[in-house]
């Protein structure tokens, strides 16, 4: 049962993840991305991990949002400015892509597609929530600490240069 | 603005709008007139408005109590009135219809370019047309627009009796060309507009 | 083989989405109706009056109506985003009911079964139904893009710089509940605030109010409602996103609107007033328990309505850099000052 809900979902997000790539027009991206990742969140749920879940539907809403705004604000829809603008990177784009699929497929052999439950029994995985508390407070403290003044530096920085610019006009 | 009252000022206006002060005032505006009687007239089926005296409708010629025609055909009327829309043909009469032996043959008024200005019944020297309370003047029709002495003649649904304006009750009345709504005068409740 | 309890779950399931999902597609008649007699008594008129008796039948009419009428794709829309983005605007309003409980688990008398007056008791309620919510803005923006009108557009931009703003403030609220409550449940934050009214949310004195008010702020302005509907400024902008829409598409949005105004409503009862909770706890004899709940669901729930029909039509729509500040500079600071009070309080 559980097997081939994971193979509708994975099969639906592969196809709205490569349409992501494929369609002309960004907007129809954004759409896509969106059934993409809410596809993914599905997944979360199957691998009894709402919190990720709704986790992930909640902040992937608004980036998705945030990358709309940019589509029709910044970019001029022009297609032929984009692909003059990728030309001179497309090799190595080509080139990072393959490589990540090699590692992916090398990851993908040695694996299974059922996962393991890990150290946790069912009983104490229904309370999802606090599992991953408990796990980002104690045992993966540092790395979120690490990530999250990551997120603060971005932040400061993006004011930071709305800021000089400001200031050089005025 | 000083600068002493401006801290005390600003801790005023702080603790208003943290306290939602003026939000309250406000919902309770609205809430007061939710409560209130609606002013709304359920024209035409359920009341129909009865203007004040001074309201200027649809022109009627009028009649001395006898039943003779007021209107002497003299054409000050179509002579005064800014948007020519009176047409006045007179006529030689000796039967008596009339207050002299001047009648009009022809007494047409055209609505739909007359502005109700009112010159019209300033102009007359008999007090034979007048602007009456009828406002219903809408129509499909284009030829329901032009009225001719036969049906200015008629007597006005609201007399010239009925002082001041009002809400009365609606009554439907059938005849044979229709329903009509007309305001049932008996009930009618008096405004001050 | 068959497993008989499976099945008979299973149909139970089924039956409380199917009745959910009427509910809420026939909720929004009278909610239209009712919005129309506020406006107009507030107005001092006397609003629909004409259909049935008190204009009790409009909606139907205006129903008949959006069926018959014509249903215009604009030529040089994005066809298929304009068709999609009413059922994107109105599938997540349904869905967010899944999560939501009207009562507890109640043993029904006779077969000593028994039920539970929610459909699912999600372990991230609160979260899922953020989420849920913040997808249906997507219809907005979708649907003011793919018109390729500018009042449209403008209207879905401004929705989605709103949401963005106020979803911080929103989410900060709900942090708020889950540290007063200790649970992500619903109904585990519903049967904490049982006893008494003195035990809601709303009077875990001094954050409750604050979260209250900084909730039904941020959430009247996710839902486009009075002062904030900048999406639809009928001013400025028209219409707003649905500038170009009619017909039945049009009626879509406005389903989704409704059904987000009582989402916004259960909300603040359900987070804040103790939910189907009774003020204080009784048993009348005879009367099944979760008649009570549903009886007191249904009163806050109203209330609530009603309040947000009044704000409506009562204050002005904000300025557009006015909504910003109140969300950036008062609602999130205050937000922030609210966690740290919270959190001192339960340690
Ligand atoms: S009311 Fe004025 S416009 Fe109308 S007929 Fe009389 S004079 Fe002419
Ligand atoms: S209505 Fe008066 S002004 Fe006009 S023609 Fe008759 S008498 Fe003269």
């Amino acid at each position: 049962m559980e097997q081939i809900f994971f193979y509708i979902f994975a099969v639906i997000a592969v196809v709205a993840a490569v349409s992501v790539v494929v369609s002309r027009n960004p907007v129809h991206s954004a759409l896509f991305l969106i059934v993409c990742l809410l596809q993914v969140a599905a997944i979360f749920v199957l691998l009894r991990a709402p919190f990720l879940a709704a986790t992930q539907v909640f902040v992937y809403v608004g980036a998705v949002m945030v990358l709309f705004l940019f589509t029709v604000l910044v970019l001029d829809i022009g297609r032929e400015t984009v692909v003059e603008y990728m030309h001179s990177h497309a090799f190595a784009a080509v080139g990072a892509v393959v490589a990540l699929f090699v590692v992916l497929a090398y990851i993908a052999s040695r694996g299974t597609i059922t996962v393991p439950q890990g150290g946790f029994s069912e009983e104490v995985l229904a309370k999802n929530v606090e599992v991953v508390g408990r796990a980002l407070f104690t045992k993966y403290i540092f790395p979120f600490e690490v990530v999250s003044f990551l997120l603060l530096i971005a932040l400061v920085g993006a004011i930071v240069l709305v800021m000089n610019e400001k200031g050089s006009k005025s | 603005m000083n600068c002493s009252c401006g801290v005390g000022k600003r801790i005023k206006d702080f603790v208003k709008s943290a306290l939602f002060l003026d939000f309250i005032k406000g919902m309770h505006v609205t809430l007061g007139y939710l409560f209130s009687k609606s002013i709304t007239i359920r024209y035409p089926d359920e009341e129909k408005w009865i203007p004040y005296q001074r309201f200027r409708g649809r022109h009627t010629l009028n009649m001395t109590s006898e039943g003779k025609e007021l209107c002497v055909a003299c054409e000050l009327c179509s002579k005064a009135c800014p948007t020519d829309c009176i047409t006045v043909i007179p006529m030689e009469d000796d039967t008596g219809i009339g207050i002299t032996d001047r009648v009009a043959k022809v007494w047409k008024v055209d609505l739909v370019r007359c502005l109700f200005c009112g010159y019209c019944e300033d102009a007359c020297p008999t007090r034979a047309v007048r602007l009456s309370r009828e406002y219903e003047l809408s129509t499909t029709d284009i030829s329901r627009t032009k009225f001719e002495k036969r049906e200015l003649l008629l007597p006005e649904s609201v007399p010239e009796q009925v002082h001041g304006g009002g809400i009365a009750k609606a009554k439907f009345v059938r005849s044979k060309d229709g329903i009509k709504i007309v305001a049932n005068l008996g009930k009618m409740k008096k405004m001050r507009w | 083989m068959i497993d008989l309890a499976l099945i008979i779950t299973i149909i139970i399931m089924v039956v409380k989405v199917g009745l959910l999902t009427m509910i809420l597609f026939s909720l929004p008649m009278p909610l239209t109706w009712i919005e129309r007699k506020v406006a107009g008594h507030i107005h001092a008129r006397l609003g629909p009056f004409r259909v049935g008796p008190h204009g009790i039948m409009q909606p139907m009419a205006d129903t008949v109506k959006l069926l018959f009428k014509e249903d215009i794709v604009p030529e040089k829309a994005d066809k298929l985003i304009f068709k999609l983005a009413p059922l994107i605007a109105m599938i997540p309003a349904f869905a967010v009911f899944v999560a939501i409980p009207v009562g507890g688990t109640w043993t029904v008398p006779f077969i000593d079964q028994e039920m539970n007056l929610y459909v699912t008791d999600m372990n991230v309620g609160l979260l899922y139904i953020l989420a849920m919510g913040g997808l249906g803005i997507y219809g907005i923006i979708f649907g003011g893009w793919a018109s390729n009108s500018k009042y449209a557009l403008l209207g879905g931009m401004r929705s989605a710089a709103q949401m963005i703003s106020y979803e911080v403030a929103l989410s900060f609220a709900a942090v708020g509940v889950v540290m007063m409550s200790n649970s992500l449940s619903l109904v585990d934050i519903v049967n904490t605030q049982g006893g008494g009214f003195w035990n809601w949310n709303f009077f875990y004195l001094p954050v409750g109010p604050v979260w209250f008010f900084i909730f039904i702020i941020a959430g009247s302005a996710e839902i486009n409602r009075i002062p904030f509907d900048l999406a639809e400024d009928e001013g400025t902008l028209a219409a707003g996103f649905h500038t170009e829409y009619s017909g039945m598409k049009f009626s879509f949005f406005m389903l989704a609107e409704y059904i987000a105004l009582v989402t916004v409503s259960v909300l603040a009862v359900v987070l804040f007033f103790g939910g189907w909770n009774p003020p204080i706890d009784y048993t009348i004899p005879f009367v099944p328990i979760a008649f009570i709940w549903l009886f007191w669901f249904v009163i806050k729930v109203s209330v609530f309505i009603y309040m947000f029909m009044w704000v409506r039509f009562t204050l002005p729509r904000y300025r557009y850099d006015q909504l910003m500040n109140i969300g950036w500079k008062i609602l999130i600071p205050i937000s922030l000052v609210n966690i740290l009070i919270t959190g001192f309080m339960r340690i």
